[in-house]
């Protein structure tokens, strides 16, 4: 397994903490701004875990996961994603766990938790050096 | 680095605040929430070593009651930007007839309840208005269980600032009429506090709110904290064997863990012992059990939360990586108890004691029950189990059960 890591986020600011975060223990971010974006940059690039907003500008992090899981790139039905939202409505982490997501976590996101929830998947190159 | 001649100050010795993981260093006199590298609550520290060198223990117990008798190891500066109603010095009962009944020869109670708003939570509301309002935060925003947005509405008034209270629909009515009541604004959300806490957030962002959510600002743990340091002065600086408390957002049991540190940097305790922490939840919503359970560093959002005690339907603590690692390094546990034994045990010692408890409350007894079945306890140990607020604030509960 590799180190490519897709964060699908609109939020500039959250996108910057979390590239800074995961790069300094080694791993490479693919940057997407969009739901389509995303499911774009998964299915042609080699990603080995996805990181998921749900809040996102054109389709819902749920419509991304759901589309993610029933891609024809097969390898996406098992790829952890890592749900991340501000929990604004009742019920996300449920709907999340729902349609396909491993993990869901809320806003503001504690780095050495998303540091350890990502290396239950895939191990930090650092770490491993 | 603080320049600590700046904010040399003989009513507060605080010097700055720090992040509880890379300790990154914030200014005192500047609005803060958690560090803004890794997203962790931020701790208040102070210049203890001055007040080692300047203070006696028993200077504290001599001033008047009530918790700004501790100002030195509290944030605010200026004595004038106190808001106060009371809250603090709450009694240690001891707790004879249920005791003999456990065959526990030192059980006792802090019982909450007499704070202002009727719970623990006056404590911290204090400390984070004051702070507030001596940084010029004039709207503060909440989202809440129940009890933290009562005490939020009323210091809130008391200190004239503006509240504006998140909290779920199902919350004790209590809590909804007694922010109504004082002024606050209420929205009630069809959800938990997480859904709460999300739409507090982004009214907050949009509109210029400071938000007090747990852990989110670092003041609340400071007024919770003094509970820590008023357990050592009762048990004559010789802190009690086991402390037994229940835990939502966890800032009770984070602040009596960083009393106990402040009090050994202090040399203030006759024995560097520290009590052992249990952690109560609700079977219906048991996130740090599960982790504790599992040893992990941190909880998983507990799905469909539910249960009778409304303080603990708490999916996941923002304070979830300190919790569990004070149950670690103090050799305690958490326990989860069923909402049937809650209501057992606000009966049991109802009767026994002539105290109305919290379902929170009666949650500290249900565990204690539970650990004396499996031996965890032994029989002449000093045990503190807590009631953080009053029963009469759930009298619906109370007549369901």
């Amino acid at each position: 397994m590799g180190n490519n890591i897709l964060y699908v986020e609109d939020n500039p600011d959250n996108m910057m903490l979390v590239k800074r975060a995961l790069e300094a223990r080694g791993y490479f971010l693919f940057e997407a701004a969009t739901g389509l974006e995303g499911i774009s940059i998964a299915e042609h690039e080699e990603v080995d875990l996805i990181l998921l907003d749900i809040n996102l500008p054109d389709i819902e992090g749920y419509e991304v996961a759901r589309r993610l899981r029933h891609s024809s790139k097969h390898q996406l039905a098992h790829i952890p994603i890592i749900a991340i939202t501000a929990n604004a409505l009742k019920g996300d982490a449920e709907k999340a766990l729902s349609v396909g997501c491993d993990v869901y976590m809320s806003k503001p996101i504690n780095i050495r938790e998303l540091w350890a929830r990502v290396e239950a998947f895939i191990s930090s190159p650092d770490v491993q050096s | 680095m603080v320049d600590a001649s700046k904010i040399k100050s003989k009513f507060s010795y605080v010097l700055h605040l720090a992040c509880t993981d890379c300790r990154r260093e914030y200014p005192i006199r500047a609005i803060n929430t958690f560090c803004l590298d890794c997203q962790a609550p931020l701790f208040t520290v102070y210049r203890l070593d001055d007040i080692r060198k300047e203070f006696q223990k028993e200077e504290f117990s001599k001033r008047l009651s009530r918790m700004w008798r501790w100002h030195e190891l509290l944030p605010v500066l200026d004595p004038q930007n106190i808001v106060t109603l009371g809250e603090g010095d709450t009694p240690l009962l001891r707790l004879p007839q249920l005791g003999s009944e456990l065959g526990l020869s030192n059980l006792f109670i802090k019982d909450e309840s007499g704070n202002p708003t009727g719970s623990f939570k006056a404590r911290g509301i204090s400390a984070a208005i004051s702070k507030a309002r001596e940084l010029g935060i004039q709207k503060v925003i909440i989202p809440t269980a129940g009890n933290a947005g009562g005490a939020t509405a009323a210091y809130a008034a008391r200190g004239g600032l503006k509240a504006h209270i998140y909290m779920p629909k199902d919350t004790p009515q209590a809590n909804i009429e007694e922010s109504r009541i004082v002024g606050a604004e209420v929205v009630l959300v069809d959800g938990l506090i997480s859904e709460a806490a999300g739409m507090a957030g982004e009214k907050a962002r949009a509109e210029g709110w400071f938000d007090l959510s747990t852990f989110k600002e670092p003041y609340r743990v400071e007024g919770k904290k003094i509970m820590g340091y008023e357990l050592a002065e009762a048990f004559n600086w010789n802190l009690p064997d086991v402390i037994i408390y229940p835990t939502g957002g966890g800032t009770g049991l984070v602040g009596m863990w960083k009393a106990f540190e402040e009090l050994d940097a202090l040399g203030w305790l006759e024995s560097s012992k520290r009590p052992r922490f249990v952690s109560v939840q609700a079977e219906g919503c048991a996130p740090v059990v599960k982790a504790f359970e599992k040893g992990a560093s941190f909880c998983d959002f507990w799905t469909n939360a539910h249960t009778i005690a409304s303080g603990l339907r708490v999916p996941k603590s923002f304070a979830d990586h300190l919790i569990l690692k004070y149950l670690y390094d103090s050799h305690g546990i958490a326990v989860a108890v069923s909402d049937e034994a809650i209501t057992a045990a606000q009966h049991q010692l109802g009767i026994k004691e002539g105290i109305f408890l919290s379902p929170e409350g009666a949650a500290t007894l249900a565990a204690l029950i539970k650990l004396v079945q499996q031996n965890w306890i032994k029989p002449d140990e000093r045990i503190v189990i807590f009631n953080t607020g009053s029963g009469l604030k759930y009298l619906q509960a109370a007549r369901q059960g």
